[in-house]
């Protein structure tokens, strides 16, 4: 199988100053004074190298801090690692905190455009997925109404309709499987397996193992930004983390 | 004083050409996901617009209404009050006003563009330089709206527009990709030192009284007249003026100086910019 993704040694490291200069001007006078920054390094990934196929899922799990959604902001592009290179093949989508890009004074037909092309949609594509989104959503009553009239229910599940209506080759999820009530959150899961089945590559980062269980088809443990195991055994690593939390 | 001036200007070119060749193929695929994004950047235009008048009952009209109100105002007071005999005086008021207007508007606002779209830029990737680009736009957009008051007082007060004014857009767009490449870097340096916010407010204002904006460039003494030629924004405004109602074609020092500060101002934006995009989600 050809990798959709591929990640090789890959190093993210955040520059915490110890004293921080927040101003210009202490910026110039430490400039001046010849002082060098006192920097600590904090690695928030350390050589991660992994392979992601077509069509397979790459749950990721770890305590909080172990560097997940760091990872989850390399794939997307958005954090250029600090070493190593990350390869991409195919569109990616986020899926990460819905409707970020939505602005509460425009209209639901208007924010549909603005956080579709957000997502790097083109005016064709999104004409032709339109209709789509507003049937998935249900909101086909309110969608000339502002969003600042909506229910924050309302509000996630426009947002879930436009980002999984972009049929990405490669989906970026951040714990956000289901939203608003349960027959809508039962539609949200049928929609990722759908995913599942048209062949789409998916990293999904979750604290809950009955979601890493039923989606993905590897596992990879995070550890203070390292690898602390990596598998297609899912259910065991789901077990072992599910037994190392309650122990600690 | 001029020699020295273009001379290092010169140098500055050379040196800012010498390093864009070097990131050459990182700047050019910048600008090509820009292209990819236009979708994006018409939306972002459009919502600027929309959601400023959204609430009003005259909505859209308020793009022209608030500068031929605000332009009567101003026209009263100082042809009034300061008595100032200068030949088309409230044109001349007029025009210096709303083109420094759309200037320290749209760069004061895209400085701040990457630090409000934080919460995008640190999740989704998007070319960043999309932000401020597209307040540039919008400005625009609400400077051509702006033009039709004027020309509706530059009627009732006598004053006509030559030949030159086909060369307005030309002027227009230079002053835009000016405020653009000003805005690149400015709103990139934001992001790092939070000070460029309150420093750029005070030189905006200590450029304003520099710039012959309300009163007339002969009460310039001649030996403060290096202020003026050191100025960019002075050769923008001469030629603005020339386009409406003035001869541009004997302008030409001005034309050149105007394109060299603007293709300047620009490069110099665009690989400042390029060149610290990458770190720049690390301190948002």
């Amino acid at each position: 199988m050809d990798p959709s993704i591929k990640i090789k040694g890959v190093s993210v490291r955040y520059r915490l100053a110890k004293e921080k200069p927040k101003t210009l001007q202490e910026y110039i006078i430490n400039r001046l004074k010849g002082r060098k920054m006192d920097y600590q390094d904090f690695w928030a990934l350390r050589d991660i190298d992994i392979e992601v196929c077509r069509g397979e899922t790459l749950g990721i799990i770890g305590h909080n801090g172990a560097g997940k959604s760091t990872l989850l902001k390399v794939v997307a592009g958005v954090l250029k690692p600090t070493d190593g290179t990350v390869l991409v093949n195919g569109k990616i989508a986020p899926l990460i905190e819905l409707g970020a890009g939505f602005d509460m004074e425009l209209t639901g037909v208007e924010n549909i455009y603005l956080n579709a092309s957000i997502l790097g949609l083109s005016r064709k594509e999104i004409k032709s997925r339109f209709d789509k989104i507003v049937e998935f959503s249900e909101l086909r009553e309110f969608i000339y109404s502002p969003l600042k009239s909506y229910s924050s229910g309302m509000v996630a599940r426009l947002g879930f309709s436009i980002a999984t209506e972009v049929n990405p080759d490669i989906l970026i999820v951040d714990e956000i499987l289901a939203v608003g009530d349960e027959q809508f959150k039962k539609k949200c899961n049928q929609r990722m397996l759908g995913f599942k089945e048209k062949g789409t590559t998916m990293f999904l980062v979750s604290h809950t193992m009955a979601d890493i269980k039923k989606f993905s088809d590897k596992v990879l443990w995070l550890d203070h930004g390292q690898i602390h195991a990596c598998g297609n055994d899912v259910d065991a690593l789901a077990e072992e983390y599910t037994r190392g939390k309650s122990s600690t | 004083m001029f020699q020295i001036l273009t001379y290092s200007f010169r140098h500055c070119l050379y040196y800012i050409i010498g390093e864009l060749r070097k990131e050459m193929p990182a700047t050019l695929n910048e600008f090509f996901a820009i292209i990819r994004y236009k979708e994006l950047l018409r939306n972002l235009v459009a919502r600027d617009i929309k959601v400023r008048y959204k609430r009003s009952i005259l909505g859209f009209l308020w793009v022209m209404l608030n500068p031929l109100l605000m332009m009567l105002i101003l026209s009263m007071i100082f042809s009034e009050v300061f008595r100032i005999t200068t030949r088309n005086y409230t044109t001349y008021l007029l025009s210096g006003i709303i083109l420094w207007n759309f200037f320290s508007q749209s760069t004061s606002t895209s400085l701040v563009s990457l630090l409000s779209n934080s919460n995008l830029i640190k999740k989704i990737f998007i070319p960043k330089a999309i932000f401020p680009l597209s307040v540039i736009l919008s400005a625009s957009i609400n400077f051509f709206f702006s033009l039709i008051p004027l020309f509706i007082i530059m009627y009732f007060t006598g004053t006509f527009p030559g030949y030159s004014l086909f060369l307005l857009p030309v002027i227009i767009i230079l002053v835009g990709l000016f405020s653009f490449g000003i805005s690149l870097a400015l709103s990139t340096l934001a992001v790092f030192f939070h000070d460029t916010i309150y420093i750029y407010e005070v030189l905006l204002i200590a450029w304003m009284y520099t710039t012959p904006i309300f009163y007339p460039e002969a009460i310039v003494p001649q030996k403060f007249h290096f202020v003026l030629d050191i100025n960019p924004f002075y050769y923008f405004l001469t030629l603005f003026r020339g386009a409406l109602y003035l001869d541009i074609s004997l302008m030409y020092r001005e034309l050149l100086y105007g394109f060299l500060f603007s293709v300047g101002a620009l490069a110099a934006g665009w690989f400042f910019y390029n060149r610290y995009k990458d770190r720049v989600v690390y301190y948002l």
